[in-house]
């Protein structure tokens, strides 16, 4: 008797809440969705803010005391002080590593928050195709504020994405490139390297001069990566990974190999140290600056630890800095740079209303200034705040963002999760010497072919 | 005594509350997720009905096999090594400590305390080679051995090796505990008459202790099987799963399919194989157990 | 010779609890170190200095008042749900006399092999619509729902052992269920259940991701969140003032570990005495 009751319990539980779980979710939001999506672009954004009761809340990968959280902020108490005072916001922050997980369980019940943190590339594009982010060129029309977006981070964006509209803001217009120690290449008597062949051998005689030339995070894999795509784009052109995602080309093409053999034989020649796979980014990027190494490839993100004068041990001019070097200037120019908006600013679709339209008219009109006044840093919006004294670090940052004419993107920004996932993973047996390039490429194209 | 025993009210009492709780949040997410198996994608993002396919498509994945493959080692390794140690101390501290016995139980227990991003941190600088040597290529350097010297954790031929040797030492203190419990409530007159007998100290084990141990063991076997078997926090903090994919396991490659791939529904069929797994390899365990009871 | 053989047998003891213990050590001397020294030095170097600043940032920074607190109330209320469930769980389906016991007991192992990461959306959808999220309660629920499955099991390995006889000595002596489980079984089950407790505590302590999935209000969010305060999304850590979080938050339950190990002690050698 007791048994059967037992059981039957168990089953009406399971049963009841499974229905509920299937049955409620998709319905209820799908209709909550059309009355928004016309409300909001019919108002009228010219006037004065109307001070709408409006609150939102934001999904970020910065603490609120670092970086894009300090701008956020700031930005959102601005706006309540002088022009909203009827604004709320809520500013959660979870490591960039949990980031994912944590926008699949949100959007798997259709609770996206109004503003989100998310990588640029193939991830948003996944959230375009599934309807569920704002075309933020709808905003901008609306809002009319075009004009404070900066055209290369605007045209970065809408390339990475692969799309005529814009769907994500910027939080960042970064360089990269190589950094240098300028002690050690004093010491081993080389100058900056313009091209490939300079730059071998720059490595051969830091390396006989007993200085490692070269130190790269290994474990964190994406700076990895970036070393082949350096190489890769500089001898078949800025758009090599885009052909080669959209298939026009293979990933096992003779040139993508050649660039990741590169990258083996620098390995094999002991060019990056002993074991550079157990190597992070902050190891990596500290030997720089201690002087344990000579070269280290990253973003220009890097300018907030140069500035830091307990990590920068090397000082205000003690690293240097320069584009990746070139093979001919007919396929890849020397003012074309690595660009990128670093992680981007996403909006859930479905909580887009008139509130919050007001709100991100503020953002964008206000973000550029307030990158320059609090971090002295380009964010892909255009300010007015002069840049003099600026320390040394960011102003050259500023300069070479100003030379440069074109962007291309990094290695994996046009793959998808999978088979940026086996790009990362498989650099490291590549480094170790237990995979070619040619196995490299072939691992990607398999990948590849597997989800396509 | 039977009466008593068998209070209808007291059961339902004792068990009840805690069987509901844990069928609405344990059993029914596990039920959730056997209906996710039959679809695509992830819920609200390309989330198509696709039948059997996952299940399918789970033979023919290379990356599956691979982290089956980690997996299973791992678990032999680790299991063996976290009970087995686990018990060598116990019978030290039995056998060989008459002071301090409070104290080197209590520390024996500490690594466990320790998050596990602590211990993987701890770990990978034990195990560095660049910039500086660890103190295990240190050590290794300083008596002469500069040919072992080598990036341990960096390295498809010992990662995962580097790793089970960090996972035993977390938990054999924590065995060793148990253990040691178990240890003090044999009775000591048992250990004297065999003792007086004439059994040597294996024997003495192998004839007296084991027996009288095994249901210890075999709850600890249980235990730490099922653990490994969903190993992935450790090697996370560790090696990320790296070099390659020599260190990700099932769990980790669920969690990437699940999330970064956005694909819940395959995600969930990994599951699945872990759980049927974990289910396989301790009804196996405890068939020790029945066959001597009974 | 006896006496070199127990010196060596001490040496082997004094090493093992070396190794057992050096990561403590290791660790507030890491969490004392400048950044610069991680890769400077190498790791098993003494802190040049002490760097205080890491345990100012780990108190402000990774915001450890508020915290600690949330920790404390989710981990001890759920702690003391799942020690109530196990034994009284663990007691029916181990020595009370009913049909489906063993099915029950098969049913809360089956918990123990449940991979954490697959109820998470589930988990996840049901708190949704339940408005649970951004509550303590989700938090403390789920702890004792996924706690129970060990702890039971544990539990019943103990009990296996417990003497039948000092149970039918009470009921001769006219003790009813309740009477018998509070002054009989509780008491000698000491041992168990703090093992339970300790166990259980330092997993709950250390959750992450739980507490990351359902809680996203910062006033609500526990320890181990306040690690993600030093590291940033290009790789950057700051292991100093992780270290320094973690060792202060793990220093004060191992005095309280240590003041429970000694009442362990204490029940088991009055066990032991009466087997």
């Amino acid at each position: 008797m007791k048994k059967r009751i037992i059981a039957s319990m168990l089953c009406v539980m399971m049963t009841a809440s499974l229905l509920a779980g299937c049955g409620s979710g998709s319905s209820s939001s799908g209709e909550t969705t059309d009355e928004n999506a016309t409300a909001w672009q019919d108002a009228d954004y010219s006037g004065e803010d109307p001070q709408l009761d409006t609150s939102i809340k934001i999904l970020s990968i910065w603490a609120e005391d670092n970086d894009n959280g300090i701008l956020i902020n700031k930005i959102c108490q601005d706006y309540k002080d002088n022009v909203n005072p009827n604004f709320e916001w809520e500013y959660e922050y979870v490591s960039a590593d949990d980031l994912t997980q944590k926008i699949a369980t949100l959007s798997s019940s259709n609770d996206l928050p109004d503003l989100f943190a998310y990588e640029a590339g193939a991830p948003l594009t996944t959230l375009i195709d599934a309807d569920k982010v704002l075309n933020v060129s709808e905003l901008l029309d609306a809002t009319d504020t075009w004009d404070y977006l900066s055209e290369s981070a605007v045209s970065i964006m809408k390339d990475l994405s692969g799309t005529e509209d814009l769907y994500d803001l910027p939080l960042g217009l970064n360089v990269e490139g190589f950094w240098y120690n300028k002690d050690l290449f004093e010491q081993a008597g080389v100058e900056v390297p313009t091209t490939w062949d300079e730059f071998d051998a720059v490595l051969e005689k830091l390396d006989a001069a007993g200085i490692q030339p070269m130190s790269t995070g290994g474990s964190d894999k994406w700076l990895a990566t970036r070393l082949i795509n350096a190489y890769a784009v500089r001898t078949m052109g800025n758009d090599v990974m885009t052909k080669a995602a959209n298939g026009e080309i293979q990933y096992t093409d003779e040139g993508l190999v050649v660039a990741a053999d590169k990258l083996a034989s620098w390995a094999e020649k002991g060019y990056f140290g002993e074991g550079v796979t157990t190597v992070d980014a902050s190891t990596a990027q500290s030997m720089l600056m201690n002087g344990q190494a000579a070269i280290f490839y990253t973003g220009s993100w890097f300018t907030q630890n140069l500035t830091d004068p307990t990590q920068n041990t090397a000082g205000e001019d003690g690293i240097g800095f320069f584009n990746i070097p070139v093979e001919d200037e007919s396929i890849s120019s020397s003012t074309s740079y690595s660009m990128n908006c670093g992680n981007i600013l996403a909006m859930s679709k479905d909580k887009m209303n008139e509130g919050t339209a007001w709100f991100m008219k503020y953002f964008i009109q206000n973000m550029g200034n307030v990158a320059m006044e609090e971090l002295g840093t380009v964010k892909g919006y255009t300010y007015t705040t002069s840049t003099e004294d600026m320390d040394p670090y960011t102003q050259l940052v500023l300069d070479e963002i100003a030379k440069s004419t074109e962007g291309f993107a990094w290695w994996e920004a046009k793959m998808n999760a999978e088979v940026s996932s086996i790009a990362q993973e498989n650099v490291q047996p590549l480094l170790n010497g237990d995979m070619t390039g040619q196995e490299y490429m072939q691992s990607i194209q398999d990948a590849y072919d597997m989800s396509n | 005594m039977n009466k008593v025993l068998g209070n209808k009210k007291a059961i339902t009492l004792f068990v009840l509350p805690a069987l509901i709780l844990y069928a609405i949040l344990v059993l029914v997410p596990v039920v959730w997720s056997l209906y996710y198996s039959l679809y695509s994608g992830s819920p609200g993002l390309q989330w198509e009905f696709t039948g059997f396919d996952n299940y399918v498509k789970l033979f023919s994945d290379k990356n599956f096999l691979n982290s089956l493959l980690v997996n299973v080692k791992y678990v032999l390794a680790v299991t063996v090594g976290q009970v087995g140690l686990g018990l060598l101390l116990a019978l030290m501290f039995k056998f060989w400590l008459n002071r301090c016995k409070t104290i080197v139980r209590t520390l024996v227990f500490f690594p466990v305390v320790l998050p596990t991003v602590a211990v993987g941190q701890l770990f990978a600088k034990i195990y560095e080679i660049q910039p500086n040597y660890g103190l295990l290529n240190s050590l290794l350097s300083a008596v002469g051995l500069d040919n072992l010297v080598q990036a341990w954790i960096g390295q498809e031929s010992t990662a995962l090796w580097a790793l089970c040797v960090m996972d035993v030492w977390v938990a054999m203190g924590f065995y060793s505990v148990i253990f040691y419990g178990a240890l003090l409530d044999i009775p000591d007159d048992i250990l004297e008459a065999a003792r007086i007998d004439g059994a040597g100290s294996f024997s003495l084990f192998r004839h007296i202790l084991l027996p009288l141990l095994r249901p210890m063991v075999i709850t600890c076997l249980v235990f730490s099987f099922s653990g490994t078997v969903k190993m992935f926090e450790s090697s996370l903090a560790l090696t990320g799963g790296g070099p390659g994919s020599a260190t990700k396991s099932l769990s980790m490659y669920m969690y990437d399919v699940s999330f970064t791939y956005n694909n819940v529904g395959y995600g969930s069929v990994i599951a699945i194989v872990i759980f049927l797994i974990c289910i396989a390899g301790s009804m196996l365990i405890n068939r020790f157990d029945v066959k001597e009871k009974y | 010779m006896k006496k070199v053989k127990s010196g060596i047998k001490g040496l082997i003891i004094f090493l093992i609890c070396v190794v057992e213990v050096y990561p403590l050590f290791w660790m507030l001397t890491a969490s004392l170190k400048q950044q610069h020294e991680w890769s400077d030095n190498p790791a098993y170097a003494l802190n040049e200095g002490f760097y205080f600043q890491n345990y100012v940032d780990a108190w402000t920074r990774g915001n450890m008042s508020t915290y600690f607190m949330n920790s404390l109330i989710c981990t001890v209320v759920a702690l003391l749900f799942i020690v109530i469930f196990a034994t009284t769980v663990g007691f029916a389906v181990t020595k009370m006399q009913w049909k489906m016991r063993d099915t029950v007991a098969k049913i809360f192992s089956l918990g123990i092999m449940i991979p954490v990461a697959t109820c998470l959306i589930p988990l996840f959808q049901m708190y949704n619509r339940g408005g649970l999220l951004n509550t303590r309660t989700s938090l403390i629920i789920t702890y004792i729902a996924f706690g129970l499955s060990l702890s039971i099991y544990l539990v019943q390995g103990y009990l296996r052992s417990f003497p039948d006889d000092i149970m039918e000595a009470a009921v001769i002596d006219g003790c009813g269920i309740y009477k018998m489980m509070w002054h009989i079984v509780v008491p000698l089950m000491k041992n168990a259940i703090v093992t339970v407790l300790v166990l259980q505590f330092f997993f709950k302590w250390n959750d992450l991701l739980f507490s990351m999935t359902f809680i996203s209000d910062s006033s609500l969010k526990t320890v181990q969140t306040g690690l993600l305060y030093f590291s940033d999304e290009f790789g950057n850590k700051n292991w100093g003032a992780i270290f320094a979080s973690v060792s202060m938050s793990v220093f004060p339950m191992l005095l309280v570990y240590m003041g429970l190990n000694k009442k362990v002690m204490e029940g088991m050698t009055a066990g032991a005495v009466k087997g």
